[in-house]
């Protein structure tokens, strides 16, 4: 198999940087099979100067197994959005004319939860393997994405801890991350009420590839099965700031054609404050679908 | 009296002095200098009646009454007396019980372990609040409090600036929402509305800035809501990195006083189905900065 030149980037194997290889032509099973053995080691890898357009980044994203489609692109109506394929999440300040949004904007204001600690799509029963975030137009101070090592945070904990943790269900929700900034469930809109039912997950994974377990914890969980909401709501937090320590965290500054792929099983991140009412940030997104459930899923309850 | 520095400049230790007998002027006078020049005092070894922390936190200035307190019914209360704050587990004036799982005071006061400043949802927020040690759990159970002068001076210039005049709306609501409490017993929809503050106080004597933040706050007068929570919580982060923190180990007969214009605290997790907690809370009115905040009203 062939050798990824990785230059670690933090003082654990946790975010690589690589490079010699470009990513925006066709690769082969060998390569392919290299980046998922890297994903496995390290949780974020950094590629720079990948000079992806849509149709690139999805061809090159499918190598990894299915995508999702975009929950901002699912949520909104067609004539909102502006980027054409389903499956392209918009991570950027523009509306569909391709304008700065207002400071009052609704998709602007959701999208502000983005600077909350989360794992990509954990508000689906099958949640994210790899989100793949491509700089198109960067602004110039600001908007850095962090991440934060959630197989390393997990193996901080205390014994009674993991042991008072292991089985663990969660649920989860975009409407649970959105409320805590005051954008309330009702704002999404009576057509997208289903989709903000709550899934269910394991606090803790394990992963049978390394042998791993990892905190599964994102700003999307709003409850655990069986206590109380306050106080599983303050149980969340407090695994949330250890987890966050600075020890488990890597900050990316973003360069024009950096391409990052992060694997949500393993990570936390969310984006930081930028000048978004006058610099663009535009950047694109495409999501590799799980293998699975991490726990059954429950019928409304009798 | 001696004041040992603990923590630089924020966190001293108060000894040669008992604080159970009556003071004189020069005592209170010294105790008020060391809050100035620190922010939080501790004094060991008090085994305070709560008459007597009531006489001694008389000597500071006015009491403030605990919203707990005024808003629960009186059979909740373990305390008639409305200025002394039950910081405990026990299942009301029945202390041979602790408070069940689901109770809805145990559901409040678990919010407590969100960073704040207390009171500072009336529209006089509080000065100091001094909490006495009498019984502490095995493990757990610290206090951690956060040095808002320090996190003011260590932001940028542009922060500062950006800061300066902002107004925040402050309640008890939007710091128990933050945990999925709701439940107020009906009739206190007065003490339930927002209150703005200014966002950078001056402290009336020493001069200082700091930031005034606290997990009560909702909004930012102007702002959409969500930018102003997102804000709030990045600069409540910035305000509570390990190098502005302190963490009182709790020992029965501890006193610790801290300023609530300069100080930000939280309550930290315990077995507290299990074991026992119990702490009483004296505080005061904020008096120094109600011009000030007045003005920020307007």
């Amino acid at each position: 198999m062939m050798v990824l030149s990785i230059r670690p980037l933090t003082e654990s194997r946790f975010a690589g940087e690589v490079s010699g290889i470009d990513l925006t032509r066709p690769l082969s099973p060998d390569q392919v099979a290299a980046i998922d053995e890297a994903m496995d080691q390290f949780g974020v890898l950094v590629f720079h100067d990948q000079h992806f357009d849509d149709a690139s980044q999805l061809a090159f994203s499918r190598n990894f197994g299915e995508l999702e489609v975009s929950s901002g692109a699912e949520m909104s109506k067609a004539q909102d959005r502006r980027l054409p394929q389903m499956e392209m999440a918009d991570i950027s300040n523009l509306d569909a004319e391709g304008r700065l949004r207002a400071a009052s904007d609704r998709m602007r204001l959701t999208a502000l939860g983005n600077r909350l600690w989360h794992s990509d799509a954990s508000f689906r029963a099958v949640p994210a393997k790899y989100s793949l975030l491509s700089a198109r137009t960067v602004p110039g101070t600001g908007g850095n994405t962090e991440f934060a090592d959630m197989r390393a945070a997990y193996d901080a904990l205390d014994d009674k801890t993991k042991t008072e943790i292991e089985d663990l269900v969660t649920e989860h929700s975009n409407a649970y991350s959105r409320e805590q900034i005051g954008f309330m469930k009702a704002d999404y809109g009576v057509e997208n009420q289903l989709k903000l039912k709550p899934v269910r997950h394991r606090l803790v994974r394990y992963d049978p590839r390394t042998g791993r377990r990892s905190l599964y914890l994102s700003a999307h969980i709003g409850a655990i099965v069986g206590w109380p909401v306050p106080e599983a709501r303050m149980l969340i937090r407090d695994l949330i700031e250890h987890a966050t320590q600075r020890r488990f965290v890597h900050a990316h500054v973003w360069r024009q054609w950096d391409l990052v792929i992060w694997d949500n099983r393993t990570t936390m991140h969310r984006a930081r404050r930028y000048n978004d009412l006058t610099d663009v940030r535009d950047m694109r997104r495409t999501t590799i679908r799980g293998d699975g459930v991490t726990v059954a899923q429950i019928q409304e309850a009798a | 009296m001696h004041i040992r520095a603990v923590q630089n400049d924020f966190v001293g230790e108060v000894t040669g002095i008992d604080i159970c007998k009556p003071l004189t002027g020069d005592d209170v006078a010294a105790i008020e200098r060391g809050m100035d020049e620190h922010a939080v005092l501790t004094f060991p070894d008090q085994p305070l009646t709560d008459e007597q922390q009531v006489a001694f936190t008389e000597n500071f200035g006015e009491l403030e009454i605990t919203l707990a307190g005024q808003m629960a019914k009186p059979e909740e209360r373990r305390f008639q007396q409305l200025v002394l704050g039950d910081i405990s587990n026990f299942n009301g004036a029945d202390t041979t019980r602790l408070r069940a799982r689901d109770d809805k005071r145990r559901m409040y006061a678990l919010a407590n372990r969100l960073w704040h400043s207390d009171a500072s949802f009336r529209a006089v927020g509080a000065g100091y609040t001094l909490l006495h040690a009498r019984i502490v759990p095995g493990k757990g159970a610290d206090t951690q409090f956060a040095d808002m002068r320090a996190a003011y001076d260590a932001l940028s210039e542009a922060a500062k600036n950006e800061a300066e005049n902002l107004i925040c709306e402050h309640s008890i609501v939007f710091s128990r929402e933050q945990i999925g409490f709701g439940d107020y017993n009906p009739g206190h929809e007065e003490h339930l509305k927002p209150v703005p503050h200014r966002l950078v106080i001056t402290h009336p004597k020493t001069g200082r800035k700091s930031l005034y933040l606290s997990s009560h706050i909702g909004g930012i007068v102007g702002w959409p809501i969500p930018e102003a929570r997102a804000f709030i919580r990045d600069l409540t982060e910035h305000a509570t990195q390990p190098q502005f923190v302190y963490s009182h180990k709790w020992r029965v007969g501890d006193m610790v006083m801290w300023d609530n214009r300069t100080v930000m605290h939280r309550a930290t997790r315990f077995d507290d189905l299990k074991e026992v907690r119990d702490l009483r809370r004296t505080s005061l009115k904020g008096v120094g900065l109600a011009v000030k905040q007045a003005m920020a009203a307007e």
